[in-house]
């Protein structure tokens, strides 16, 4: 791949996509970590978190207020942010998760999306939007960059996905050869007989909860800066995208769940340079979920399930 | 409820079964009576933007109706209701902008279009269990909000979309509101009638046989299944009733604003949607206009009454949320009257030991 001279294939002139490429791989890079923090989530305590988004942007939130009004150091920010994430997801689990946990999937969905309204709820009265109020969380590391294979490439691009692929590496091996690593795997399986084994149910939980808010405060960190503005609404939404992910890879496979990352990125910046698509690109994680659900769903009749309790 | 009868008994049987003039539907027919009448005659004399408002809230009433309706008594959930009534408001200026048609004609053929369309969702969406069928909605109203934000809504241009970027504004008609409703205060009661005409249909739903089939279908599937219900034929009309309403409702919503604008509609309304629906109260019909109120009246409380920033609504819908999710799951409708009853015992009580000689301590 050598990119000094244009080159068409298929006739795409990929010379001219290099850019959208390398931002839909850092895009892709963040669905992709968030996608993996939903799945681990989901998996240890059935909940699917729809709150996600919306704690990486009030974390996003907080960091550009340090920043802006403040005189304390940025990395200060940079870490209140994530950590952010963490204790507000491990409070949330603390307070419900136990309440919500013989319901329903559908019931615990349902749970963070009060959470989610309570979060926008904040964010829409303590930072709202308007024209004049084009709020921005540059990273250090965007000042940064390098060409590779012809292309401009920043070092927050390369963070996004680096973090996403040593975060599915780190939490697959995780879950695969540590203790607590085989618990939340039982509880995925049975939480009652886990919990009658004598593994700690509640104490694991929580250890995913604040585990799964830390990524959702990365991840709230690192958008704002690839997608150029901090929009609590958009950061909120991001949530789809991660969503679309982690159906992708069925809510159970974490390697799977990075790809689908990856291709909802991509999907997302590859329409922009076409102006007939570039006003729907942002539909590309809707449709890729849909296709990603009525995929699953191919073989299924009848769905047995307990809803409305 | 009825679902026990013996099969064999005659329509006028099973007509007498679904409205029996017992004490108890008496009662609760002069309640709604009541309400009907201080709905139509009382309200409006309020103020004028408390009569649109009350607008507002009885459209909203509609839709929460469906999405009630879809929850409470099948146990499906559509996050995606919005979507439709996006799509119902579209629809309706389009055809207003382009046809002459009477007012009740564009309300049955924008709700023909919804149903449509939640028919065309739901029919593969309807093997996936409840969870899944939340996302896809959800999903499915994200992609229209994309869609709608690119085309945004008619502006009088031609063209499928109607839209041009060099709109006549001044020559440009709001969209038709019924003849004899011209005025905010008539096209209110208008509203008003239509909406409970809605319910009506709503309460023939629940009472009748389709009820039946949906109670068996959110209690078990596989047993309904057994028992002959027609699973999906009652899934989908369950699907296309709720989405019959968000198009009703869009229909009203578009003659009340006359001229609709993109920005007016947020992703986040299908999750406040949600929210006030389960708050008002799910399997009961007072729960969508408990729920009409909370997600119309109560902004335009806070807003304009009270001085209160709005946004706080989101976070009290958001705490409601978890509230009734975990203690009252009829919603508001049914925990309401039955804290009611608690405090009026307790207030009897502590008046009888009053009276008895102030024993109590």
């Amino acid at each position: 791949m050598h990119s000094v001279v244009g080159f068409a294939v298929f006739g795409v002139d990929w010379e001219f996509l290099k850019p959208y490429i390398v931002l839909g791989l850092a895009l892709g890079g963040v669905y992709a970590l968030s996608g993996v923090g939903i799945v681990v989530l989901y998996q240890a305590t059935g909940v699917l978190n729809l709150a996600f988004g919306a704690i990486g942007a009030c974390g996003a939130l907080i960091a550009y207020w340090m920043i802006n009004h403040t005189s304390w150091p940025h990395w200060l920010a940079y870490v209140t942010c994530i950590a952010f994430g963490g204790v507000v997801n491990l409070a949330y689990g603390l307070l419900f998760g136990p309440a919500f946990a013989a319901r329903d999937p559908l019931v615990k969905m349902m749970g963070t999306l009060g959470l989610a309204l309570i979060l926008l709820g904040i964010m829409a009265w303590r930072a709202p939007v308007g024209g004049a109020f084009a709020r921005f969380l540059p990273l250090p590391s965007s000042s940064h960059t390098f060409t590779l294979f012809g292309a401009f490439v920043n070092w927050t691009q390369v963070i996004a996905l680096a973090f996403a692929l040593v975060l599915t590496a780190v939490t697959t091996a995780f879950l695969r050869y540590t203790n607590l690593g085989t618990a939340y795997r039982a509880i995925a399986n049975d939480r009652e007989i886990t919990a009658t084994l004598g593994v700690p149910v509640r104490r694991v939980e929580a250890s995913a909860w604040f585990g799964s808010g830390l990524v959702a405060g990365a991840a709230g960190l690192l958008l704002p800066d690839l997608i150029t503005s901090l929009d609590y609404a958009a950061l909120t939404f991001l949530v789809i995208a991660a969503l679309a992910a982690a159906l992708i890879g069925r809510l159970q496979s974490l390697w799977v769940t990075f790809a689908g990352g990856l291709a909802v990125g991509l999907a997302q910046a590859l329409f922009a340079p076409y102006a007939s698509l570039a006003r729907y690109r942002s539909a590309a994680p809707f449709v890729l979920a849909i296709l990603a659900l009525l995929w699953l769903s191919r073989h299924r009749v009848v769905t047995i399930t307990r809803t409305a309790r | 409820m009825a679902a026990s009868r013996t099969p064999g008994q005659g329509a006028a049987a099973a007509a007498r079964a679904t409205f029996s003039l017992d004490r108890g539907s008496i009662v609760r027919g002069l309640a709604i009576a009541v309400f009907l009448a201080i709905a139509i005659f009382f309200l409006p004399t309020i103020g004028a933007d408390w009569t649109t408002t009350f607008t507002s809230v009885a459209i909203y009433s509609v839709i929460t109706l469906g999405l009630g309706l879809l929850y409470g008594r099948v146990g499906l959930i559509s996050l995606g209701q919005v979507a439709l009534l996006v799509i119902g408001v579209w629809t309706a200026t389009r055809l207003s902008f382009a046809t002459d048609l009477p007012f009740p004609v564009l309300l049955l053929l924008t709700g023909a279009v919804t149903c449509g369309v939640g028919v065309l969702i739901g029919l593969p969406a309807i093997r996936l269990s409840g969870l899944y069928l939340a996302l896809i909605t959800l999903m499915a109203a994200g992609a229209v909000n994309v869609v709608l934000v690119a085309i945004n809504f008619p502006n009088g241009g031609g063209g499928f979309t109607g839209r041009t970027d060099t709109p006549d504004l001044s020559g440009l008609k709001p969209v038709a509101r019924p003849s004899i409703a011209e005025g905010d205060t008539a096209y209110y009661r208008y509203v008003v009638v239509v909406a409970a005409v809605m319910f009506l249909v709503a309460l023939l739903h629940v009472r009748g046989k389709p009820g039946r089939a949906w109670a068996a279908i959110r209690e078990s599937e596989p047993a309904a299944l057994a028992a002959g219900v027609n699973i999906v034929l009652y899934k989908l009309w369950a699907f296309a009733l709720a989405s019959f309403m968000a198009g009703v409702a869009g229909c009203l919503l578009a003659a009340q604003v006359g001229q609709p604008t993109a920005q007016s509609f947020q992703t986040q309304d299908s999750l406040t949607l949600l929210a006030t629906t389960l708050i008002g109260g799910i399997f009961s019909l007072w729960g969508a206009v408990v729920a009409g109120c909370f997600s119309q009246l109560l902004p335009f409380l806070f807003q304009v009454q009270w001085g209160i920033n709005p946004n706080f609504v989101l976070i009290l819908f958001g705490a409601g949320l978890l509230q009734v999710l975990l203690t009252a799951p009829g919603g508001l409708a049914q925990q309401f009257p039955k804290d009611m009853a608690n405090l009026g015992r307790l207030v009897w009580r502590g008046v009888g030991k009053v009276t008895g000689g102030g024993s109590g301590s």
